[in-house]
Formats: structure tokens, C-alpha cells, sequence
């Protein structure tokens, strides 16, 4: 049994969330950098898929049997209550009564505890899952340094916007402001729009760079809604939304165009 | 139809009509193209969701005259007791019992799904009931209601903010994550409210 003390900072339980579900309204849900939960997973074993921990710091719970849990994502203070000490990247095996706290965070935007069998379940007292029978990592993940250039592709409504409005967006810094589940906000060089008016709902994929009528833009993560209102100048490349989910608010972000 | 890029695993198709949007969304999802991931429609918008091998070029305009092919008709029953069934009957200019005869004699089509999970925009609403949203939105609609707004009318799946005129209520599930597909009212279904 895993008991929940305290989520913290948009603490919850993702797996990899699903797609195939926008035509009836949800999005794709589930982790907003699924390349650490997966790492997580993989350290204790887990399919990559695996539900584990996401938090943005504050996140404390004990475990009631011996259960071996890794922490990947962003970087954080861990303490263990009975049990021994955890670092980053590192499957540990938590005795029985032991307690994971997880402090504030230091590096990136949110971090992920996997536990080995994941977790099922739901509310503040949650099931670990069946052995997955496959053994953890013997060595220890290397953390790579945060990405800050980020690829992007022209999207749907570039004509929305004055010309060299991707210019600006690739030739300037931009500096997170907030970010949720839902998606990082950024300020910068406002972009400015060429059409007013108002877009009909449209879909949205993850990493759809939308502009409100402000000029600073949004980029959509996991959490996003199906779809949305706000014209989408440019979409995010795959292979580069996990650097764009840690990066906290305050950091300095800049695009390059995908090629 | 104009094909707009999305990044390199979507593509969106614009088009003039909701009409053109069904037609599309149904045709396309029918076709099971490979690669592709998901096909979202939306107002005039169909969003292609792939895996990076779709080959655009096979996203064809359908002939208009085809016509979306409707799906299988569910009964949604309902009991017109709505907070904005007087305010409706008023504004258009009738009776209640006309309004709800109105409703529940026409047969609607699923045209997308947004808002909310689950939330069905069903079109073949009666010109005499459409109406513009609500001046103030409520900051709570029940769960279950059944709404009006513009030329569509739809089920709220969960209690949330809304703008729409609230004619009734159904008990009946909107959304439930153990069945495929999980919505109850997925595009192309048709639909008929039955009152109690």
C-alpha cells in the first residue's frame, strides 16, 4: 500500500495518457514529460508506460511494504523517513514503514517517482501493481543538461500574424511566466496579429504554440483540451516537448525552425 | 478544402462548411488511412492526427452530395424541467409545450465533440429555437442538463461553467472511461430526446 501525506505542488498519478480520444473531446493527458516518466520506470523495471508520481515539489508518502521506487524529471531536495537515502536516477528499495519526502525543487519543473508494479488506483491510499518480473537498473541514469533551444514548425494560422511574426518567435528569447499541466505561458517580443477576429474551436495537438489576443503565447502540454480558440503560429517539435515540460518559470527559452 | 500544417505528426483541413466538416471527418475516419491517429472535427476544421507517415495527398475532399452518413439513433431521455425553459419559450415566442414538442421532434447529429470530455454539438436543431448564449454564463450547470445555444444543442457530461439556455435533464451518462469509445454521443451518432 502506498498512503499519500501530502501531494504538494500539482502532485497527481500519470502514465503516458492516451491519444485516439480527441474526436470526443479529451486530449491526450497523462505525464507532461513522459521521456523521465519513462526513465523512472525503466529503472525500476516498469513497462515505460507505468503510472507513477508527477510533482512539483512537497509530494510525501510511505509505503506500508518494501517498495522499490527512482526519481527522475526535475531535481529536488529527497529525504526518507526509516529508510535509506534516494537520489536522482537511482532504483532504491523503501523498507517497510518508510517515507519519501520530496522538497522544493532546485532544476526543472516537475519530477517523477515511479514505483516498481506502478500504482493503481486512486484517492490518498493506492495499490502498487503486479512485479513486472524484469530487473532494475543496475547502474545509474546520467541527467542530461536542459535543453533551451527548442525546434518549432509553421502552424495552421502563421497567416494570422504579420509577416516575419516566425521570425520573431525564432530570433528572440522568450522567458517562461507560468506553466501547468494545461501549458507553458511565455513572454516576449510580442507576436503580433495581422487578422482580428475571432477563430472558430479548432483542434489542438501537444505543443501548439497558441498566441491569446495579449501577443504571449501559450505552448500546449499534456494536459491540454482537445481543442481551442486562439490562433496556433507554430507547433512545438515531438522530440523536443519534454525540455519545454521542465522548464520552470523564469527560464529563458529560444525556437530554432525544425529545418 | 485547404490543408494547413500542423507540425510533423497532425495536419488541419479548413473548410467552408459543417456540412463539408462532417462529410470529411466521417469519410476519413471510415477510410482507417494508415497512420493515422485520430480525426477530430471540429466547427469548420478537421484535425488529421497521425503517427509521421501519413501521406497527405490521401486526405480527398468527399463529394458533397454523399452526405455524412448518419450513425445509429440513441434516445436520450428527458425531463424538461430546465432553469431557462420559460426564459426559451419567451424569447422565441411560444408556449413551453411547444418548445419542448419542438425539441424532442427533431432528430439532431453529432457534428463534434469539444468544450468538455464527451460534450456532443449536435446539429438539426429548429430554426425557431436558436438563440445566442446567455448574456452571463453560470458558473455551475448541473451535470446531466440538457442546453441550447446558437443553431446547436448538446449534453453537459459534468457540472461546469456554461452558457448555454437549460431546457432539462437526463440521468443518462454522457462519458464512461471502461466503455469504447468512452462518450456516449460520439460524432456522427444521431440523436432523439425523449421527454418523461
Amino acid at each position: 500500500m502506498i498512503q499519500v501525506q501530502s501531494w504538494g505542488i500539482s502532485g497527481s498519478v500519470q502514465d503516458a495518457g492516451r491519444l485516439g480520444r480527441a474526436w470526443l473531446g479529451a486530449g491526450r493527458g497523462g505525464a507532461v514529460d513522459r521521456v523521465s516518466l519513462a526513465l523512472a520506470n525503466r529503472l525500476v523495471g516498469n513497462t515505460e508506460q507505468s503510472a507513477g508520481f508527477e510533482s512539483s515539489g512537497g509530494l510525501a508518502f510511505s509505503v506500508t511494504t518494501a517498495t522499490m521506487v527512482a526519481v527522475s524529471g526535475g531535481v529536488a531536495h529527497l529525504t526518507v523517513d526509516n529508510g535509506p537515502p534516494l537520489g536522482w536516477g537511482v532504483p532504491v528499495v523503501l523498507p517497510a514503514g518508510a517515507t519519501l519526502r520530496v522538497g522544493r525543487l532546485l532544476q526543472g519543473a516537475r519530477l517523477y517517482v515511479a514505483v516498481r508494479g506502478g500504482i493503481v488506483g486512486r484517492g490518498d491510499a493506492m495499490h502498487t501493481g503486479a512485479d513486472p518480473n524484469t530487473p532494475a537498473a543496475e547502474q545509474a541514469a546520467a541527467r542530461h543538461e536542459p535543453q533551451q533551444t527548442l525546434r518549432i514548425w509553421p502552424g495552421p494560422r502563421l497567416d494570422w500574424f504579420v509577416d516575419g511574426a516566425f521570425h520573431t518567435l525564432t530570433a528572440t528569447e522568450f522567458r517562461v511566466t507560468d506553466t501547468s499541466r494545461v501549458g507553458t505561458r511565455l513572454h516576449g517580443a510580442p507576436l503580433e496579429r495581422a487578422r482580428l477576429g475571432e477563430l472558430p474551436s479548432e483542434g489542438m495537438v501537444e505543443g501548439a504554440v497558441q498566441v491569446p489576443p495579449d501577443g504571449n503565447p501559450i505552448v500546449m502540454l499534456a494536459g491540454h483540451p482537445a481543442t481551442g480558440g486562439y490562433p496556433v503560429i507554430a507547433v512545438v517539435d515531438p522530440g523536443d516537448l519534454h525540455h519545454m515540460a521542465q522548464a520552470p518559470v523564469g527560464a529563458a527559452l529560444r525556437f530554432r525552425a525544425a529545418r | 478544402m485547404r490543408l494547413l500544417p500542423c507540425g510533423p505528426r497532425a495536419v488541419l483541413a479548413e473548410f467552408h462548411t459543417l456540412d463539408e466538416v462532417m462529410s470529411a471527418a466521417t469519410a476519413w475516419r471510415a477510410a482507417s488511412l494508415p497512420g493515422v491517429i485520430d480525426v477530430v472535427p471540429a466547427a469548420l476544421t478537421v484535425l488529421v492526427q497521425h503517427d509521421g507517415t501519413l501521406d497527405t495527398s490521401s486526405l480527398t475532399e468527399p463529394i458533397a452530395a454523399d452526405g455524412p452518413t448518419p450513425g445509429p439513433v440513441v434516445v436520450v431521455p428527458v425531463r424538461y424541467d430546465g432553469a431557462d425553459l420559460h426564459a426559451v419559450a419567451d424569447a422565441c415566442g411560444m408556449s413551453v409545450a411547444d418548445v419542448i414538442d419542438i425539441h424532442s421532434g427533431a432528430i439532431y447529429i453529432c457534428a463534434f465533440c469539444g468544450f468538455i470530455e464527451g460534450f456532443p454539438y449536435l446539429v438539426g436543431l429548429d430554426p425557431r429555437l436558436v438563440l445566442p448564449r446567455r448574456a452571463t454564463p453560470r458558473t455551475r450547470v448541473p451535470r446531466g442538463s440538457v442546453a441550447i445555444a446558437s443553431t446547436f444543442t448538446g449534453v453537459y457530461p459534468a457540472e461546469t461553467p456554461g452558457g448555454w439556455h437549460l431546457l432539462g435533464s437526463t440521468d443518462m451518462p454522457m462519458w464512461d472511461d471502461r466503455r469504447d469509445p468512452p462518450a456516449t454521443l460520439p460524432p456522427g451518432t444521431q440523436v432523439r430526446f425523449e421527454p418523461r
